[in-house]
């Protein structure tokens, strides 16, 4: 059914759907509406669902740990700050194997107090051992939070949703809501692959030396791999059931571009706007929007990107003393090209700060005229320096 | 006569504890009384070590190990989860040593307890973070030695109070027990089981190792702090009926704090201050139970 | 794209879940100090002349197993209902609990097992070794021949005891009062001794004419035929009629007599047949007043029996000796000479002398003498040491005359003339012969040294036989080690007796019974030093669960593959039944399990 939704609301929809058993969640803005609906929803009996109103963010995922230990489906939605005091329990849930499943709206981290969209605060946390998913639209938020329960049972690792504060959480966008049926036939019931009850004993997550340490890591990293293969089949799945497909990566007007622009978040929105019309003035454009950042997908991208002479990509994040992350990743998973385009990173739109299509446009010429890569990282949208400079 | 204790034991030889360990004995008597219909939230603390490192356990109960600081809300999460499954039967409970209880997981334990969670957390206190080597904590009695309050820098700061803090949660029950004395620790233990809600246990387990004391004392010591009113042992329902079980005769604390090496700098003046103290600490607990 | 990658069916999931036991780290390995079951001495028992195993007593008495307390009882002394009766019992004077509160009842116990034995008929478990081709007379069926007669008997020879009087039981019979020994207590100890095996022959006077005679028959004589004399006041009036002695008057009154005993009677001495005088004096009716020469707490009559006699109206006049008797209009005028005080003897009683003409003259009824007793006849005192004479704590053994072993116990060995130790002198003159028969004189000395309890002078005849008590340390517990903590203050029971004035009416027995409860209450007081009474502390205690529950005497042992050593087992056992060493073979350290 067609709703006009707020991205938020879209969350929540597709976790009343997916029939999560235990959430426990802290407010920040700007996730705070994700679990006001979810508290709705729960109060009412709409979805059936333990809600542990905690006393922190920290609490909140540490308890799902404990919910999720016992073998049930698990939700909890955060940001920035509230990512950043999980963090510890973030590598806790992967280690531990559990198939959590998050909501995290991208928000810029402080000081000074910021609310507003950047990538960083999850960003910072792509060595937790999370599969990261990032979103565009409303319609897609809810789609990858069934996709991210599918594939997180399936690997047993933790999957986080990912959306940009406002432009996503807080706008309103038409989104098709599915029947509970059909979410129930893409998504059934959680079978857990390991549980703790009292019937069934086992120490979990107890002290491993260094004659076992390595091995569970590899079999981390292996399961971290296998998600690509296990992605493509679930969106297969997905697609028969709803008729949408979004993939790991998705090419716009790529097959002849000699630019290939690289985004992800609410930025690819705008971006295919732009490419459209410079594609209309005969340029050789292309966009790549990539939605899997962890496990990064490396081999796909070096095939989507290969054959373009130039890339320039746009970071709504920066990484202090290296450069835009997704460009640093897409230069590693290049690198060893024979043929390697050039790369070029842009930064933008920090703090909330508008990526407007004229920006997007100047990232675009800028990339067509520079022969040599001048620095590592464009900044772009910069105000006069004076302008920023503190008034004594 | 045999002391009253129930006879099964949940827990396996071959653990790792040091020789003497009252945390190890604390574990015992309360599998003891609690059974096995348990599972078990062990956040950071000696008994990480103690319930065996991979592919070994040493306890029979299921065993969630987990983040130094989520004592309180780990088991939030495994007891929603359970009730979620209809598993009401099963008991939670968090099993935790001084250092996550009374600081860097008082925070989950209090927002757990506010929420009045149905679990039971047991705080185990040697009194400062013996796993990591012997560091004070905020349970570290006034008067003692640490590696991190060595020489004349020694603890000059009062143990907090953790009973009473949670009492002001006004849980359905909190109480103090001691390994010295298992007939109250499992009648406790018992008590608490049947009651819902959170539920706080605060038992006093020496460390031979931590207190520079000899092994074999490890009892006689935690028998001595019940006597002498340094750990009173005491219940406490709904916030505010409090219940003294032990009124010992009066003993001076000299000489438990004479046997342990952690206060051998202490002077007789240091004791008469912490004799003081203890007096004024008992004489605030009688008040309050009325007696 | 050339080819389709397919996802695996079965994802990898290797991760940290624990799910095998930690049973194999053998802990036991770390251990430098090993604890060890090690039952000790208590200082009861080291007491005890009868060397009774009081703490193991205790125990099964509060454990309801009266049948076996009593039976540990007769394993060292015949004479359970006697010595409940009128046992001095220094067993309680270094009762450990004693320091803690107060002694335990421990003669009062014993008097209470007997009375239970001998209202439930209980037969005993004894059984005597094999027959030995060796046989023994005992001359005189006193508390010292009968337990000659019964010990030996137990160690499987032929005994033929020779009483003169017409009844066994010498002093037990006729020299204590009924009211602190009835006959039928008396009775049932010498039956049982008579079921062992010992044949009495009463009536029958010994001379030293017999003992010539003697090796034809027997391989060894017994002499325990006890003071029976009373020693002489040497003072003007002595042998006048009417002075009497008194070991003949309680005597006469055990043969039935009842005396009227109008008036003051003066008694001289201080020991117990002074006071058992005292006592009967007051029950026919008399005043009586005790004349001693020093201080109350210088008497050697049993402090007990001093202070009921003073309960019941007897007189003490302390520092006194009489110096003259003369009669006077049917009466008799005792003058008494006054003593000072010089100083204390080693033992602390007071040295005296008499105190310038300091005297008083006494009109009495009657006049007493009980200043103690002496052998009747020259033959029977014990000769000194020597070539073929062996001297031993409580007996003497005399193998000069190549013909018949003669040994001297009882009072005429014993410098302390008391039952239990006439128990005592029977045992170790038994144990004697046997070391003697069985391996030659020259080890009697060393071998009876082995089996003494503690470091006492008295033998044990289960540690003898080697039974489960020659397992025990010698070291005998001192209070210091008690884990007092496991004890709570608990009050001594009250003798139960007969209210002041219904004593003093009759001969009836002072003590009144103790019930089983009240045993059972009385004997959770005791420490069992040194003794395990199976109280499962090291077993609870154990942070290791090394302690191990099986089917031995014992009930546990420990399990040295993962003890550590710890020692809370050993400082928690309340009784000091375990020790803790160090650890010597480090190569065995955790690899070796003690097993049953």
């Amino acid at each position: 059914m067609k709703k006009v939704l707020e991205g938020s609301h879209a969350v929540a929809e597709a976790v009343r759907l997916s029939r999560v058993t235990v959430i426990s969640a802290y407010p920040i803005t700007p996730q705070t509406h994700i679990i006001e609906y979810l508290s709705d929803y729960v109060a009412d009996g709409t979805l059936k669902a333990s809600f542990l109103k905690v006393e922190s963010e920290h609490s909140a995922i540490a308890s799902l740990v404990g919910a999720a230990s016992c073998g049930v489906r698990t939700f909890t939605s955060s940001s920035s700050q509230g990512l950043a005091l999980m963090h510890e329990i973030l590598h806790w849930t992967s280690g531990a194997r559990l198939p959590i499943v998050m909501a995290e709206v991208n928000r810029a981290l402080a000081p000074g107090w910021n609310i507003w969209a950047d990538q960083l605060d999850s960003l910072s946390q792509r060595d937790t051992g999370w599969i990261q998913l990032y979103c565009e639209h409303g319609q897609e938020v809810l789609d990858t939070v069934f996709l991210a329960y599918r594939l997180a049972e399936a690997v047993s690792l933790p999957v986080m949703v990912i959306m940009d504060a406002f432009f996503l959480s807080h706008t309103y966008e038409p989104v098709d809501v599915p029947e509970q049926e059909l979410v129930d036939r893409f998504l059934p019931a959680f079978k857990p692959k390991f549980q703790v009850d009292a019937d069934n004993l086992v120490a979990l997550s107890p002290l491993v030396t260094p004659n076992f340490y390595m091995e569970m890591r590899h079999n981390m990293a292996k399961a971290m791999e296998e998600s690509i293969l296990q992605l493509a089949e679930i969106e297969e799945d997905f697609s028969n059931i709803f008729g949408r497909y979004y993939g790991p990566i998705e090419p716009f007007l790529c097959d002849d571009a000699e630019i290939i622009m690289v985004t992800s978040g609410t930025v690819t929105g705008t971006s295919r706007q732009v490419i459209q019309e410079l594609r209309e003035k005969g340029e050789k454009v292309g966009l790549l929007k990539i939605k899997l950042f962890r496990p990064f997908p490396s081999e796909i991208i070096r095939k989507a990107l290969g054959p373009a002479k130039k890339i320039a990509i746009i970071d709504r994040n920066f990484s202090f003393g290296a450069g835009g992350i997704f460009a640093q990743e897409v230069r590693a998973a290049m690198c060893n090209l024979s043929d390697c385009p050039q790369i070029f990173g842009y930064i933008a739109g920090l703090g909330g700060r508008d990526v407007t299509t004229d920006l997007l446009e100047d990232i675009y010429w800028r990339t067509k005229k520079s022969e040599v890569l001048s620095e590592e990282s464009i900044w772009m949208g910069l105000q006069e320096e004076n302008h920023a400079v503190e008034r004594s | 006569m045999p002391l009253n204790v129930p006879e099964q034991d949940y827990m396996y030889p071959g653990h790792v504890a040091c020789p003497g360990c009252g945390a190890a004995i604390a574990m015992r008597f309360f599998l003891k009384a609690m059974g096995e219909k348990i599972i078990i939230v062990l956040p950071a603390c000696c008994w990480s070590i103690i319930a065996g490192a991979y592919p070994q356990m040493s306890l029979k109960v299921p065993v969630i190990h987990t983040a130094f600081e989520t004592g309180g809300s780990v088991a939030s999460g495994v007891r929603a989860a359970l009730d979620m499954k209809g598993d009401t039967g099963t008991t939670v409970v968090t099993w935790a040593g001084d250092g996550g209880t009374f600081d860097i997981g008082f925070q989950a334990l209090s927002g757990a307890v506010e929420r009045n969670e149905n679990f039971i957390y047991v705080c185990y206190d040697n009194e400062a973070y013996m796993n990591t080597g012997i560091q004070r904590s905020s349970s570290t009695p006034y008067g003692a030695w640490t590696t991190t309050t060595p020489g004349r820098s020694w603890k000059r700061m009062r143990k907090k109070n953790i009973v009473e803090a949670l009492v002001a949660h006004r849980i359905p029950y909190a109480a103090t027990a001691s390994i010295a004395f298992p007939e109250d620790l499992v009648r406790k233990v018992e008590k608490a089981k049947d009651i819902k809600g959170s539920r706080f246990l605060h038992v006093y387990a020496t460390c031979p190792t931590g207190w520079r004391i000899p092994s074999e004392i490890s009892i006689k010591i935690a028998r001595m702090a019940v006597q002498n009113n340094i750990f009173p042992l005491y219940e406490v329902e709904d916030g505010v009926k409090y219940t003294i079980n032990y009124k010992p005769k009066e003993f001076p604390v000299r000489e438990y704090f004479k046997l342990q090496g952690r206060f051998k700098h202490l002077t007789e003046g240091d004791l008469a201050e912490i004799q003081e103290m203890v007096n004024e600490d008992w004489e605030l607990l009688l008040k309050k139970a009325g007696d | 794209m050339t080819e389709k990658k397919v996802p695996s069916k079965v994802t990898p999931l290797f991760f940290a879940r624990s799910y095998l036991s930690t049973e194999d780290n053998k802990t036991g390995s770390w251990r430098f100090l090993r604890p060890r079951y090690e039952e000790k001495t208590a200082p009861c028992s080291v007491a005890c002349p009868a060397g009774e195993d009081i703490g193991r007593i205790e125990a099964l008495t509060n454990q309801g197993m009266f049948k076996e307390a009593w039976e540990t009882i007769l394993r060292e002394n015949p004479f359970p209902g006697v010595c409940g009766s009128v046992c001095y019992h220094p067993c309680e004077a270094v009762c450990n609990r004693g320091e803690f509160d107060e002694a335990v009842a421990i003669n009062a116990m014993e008097r209470f097992l007997a009375d239970t034995a001998r209202k439930n008929e209980f037969k005993p478990f004894l059984t005597n070794l094999s027959a030995k081709k060796e046989k023994i007379a005992v001359v005189g069926g006193g508390p010292s021949g009968l337990s000659a007669a019964y010990f030996l008997t137990l160690l499987g020879y032929n005994c033929d005891v020779f009483e003169a009087e017409t009844e066994p039981g010498g002093v037990l019979r006729w020299g204590i009062p009924q009211y602190r020994l009835p006959l039928p207590v008396l009775e049932r100890d010498i039956s049982l001794i008579k079921d062992q095996g010992v044949q009495i022959k009463t009536g029958i006077h010994i001379s030293k004419e017999f003992l010539k005679e003697a090796g034809e028959s027997y391989n060894a004589v017994f002499i325990g035929c006890g003071y029976s004399r009373s020693r002489e006041l040497e003072i003007p009036g002595e042998d006048l009629k009417g002075i009497k002695d008194g070991l003949a008057f309680l005597n006469r009154i055990r043969h039935g007599e009842k005396p009227r005993l109008d008036g003051l009677s003066v008694i001289i001495g201080g020991g117990n047949t002074a006071i058992d005088v005292a006592r009967s004096v007051v029950r026919l009716g008399g005043t009586p007043l005790i004349a001693y020469r020093r201080r109350k707490q210088d008497m050697p009559a049993f402090s007990e029996e001093i202070e009921l006699a003073l309960d019941e109206g007897v007189v003490l006049k302390e520092l006194v000796i009489p110096v003259s008797v003369v009669p006077d209009k049917g009466d008799y005028i005792v003058t008494l000479h006054y003593m000072r005080i010089m100083g204390e003897d080693d033992r602390g009683r007071a040295l005296v002398e008499p105190d310038g003409n300091k005297t008083e003259e006494m009109r009495v009824k009657n006049v007493f003498k009980a200043i103690g007793e002496e052998t009747a006849e020259s033959w029977c005192v014990p000769p000194h040491k020597g070539e073929g004479v062996v001297t031993l704590n409580n007996s003497t053994l005399d193998c000069r005359t190549g013909s018949a072993v003669l040994v001297f116990g009882g009072d005429l060995t014993n410098e302390i003339k008391s039952v239990v130790h006439a128990v005592a002198s029977g045992k170790e003159a038994a144990i004697a012969l046997d070391i003697l028969f069985r391996e030659g004189l020259d080890t009697v000395e060393s071998k009876i040294r082995d089996c003494l309890v503690g470091n006492g002078s008295f033998c044990s005849m289960e540690i003898y036989m080697k039974g489960p008590r020659f397992d025990r340390s010698s070291h005998v517990v001192s209070y210091s080690e008690i884990n007092a903590d496991y004890f709570y203050l608990s009050q001594r029971i009250t003798q139960p007796r007969l209210l002041r004035e219904e004593r003093l009416a009759t001969f009836d027995e002072v003590n009144l019974k103790v019930s089983a409860s009240m045993a059972i209450k009385e004997t959770e007081r005791c420490f069992n030093c040194g003794l395990c009474n199976q109280c499962d502390n090291c077993y609870l205690f154990c942070p290791d669960l090394s302690i191990v529950r099986d089917k031995t005497p014992q009930g546990r042992h420990i399990n040295y593959d993962y003890c550590k050593g710890c020692g809370i087992c050993v400082v928690e056992c309340p009784r000091n039944a375990m020790i803790l060493e160090e650890e010597t073979n480090e190569e065995s350290a955790g690899r070796e399990s003690c097993g049953s």
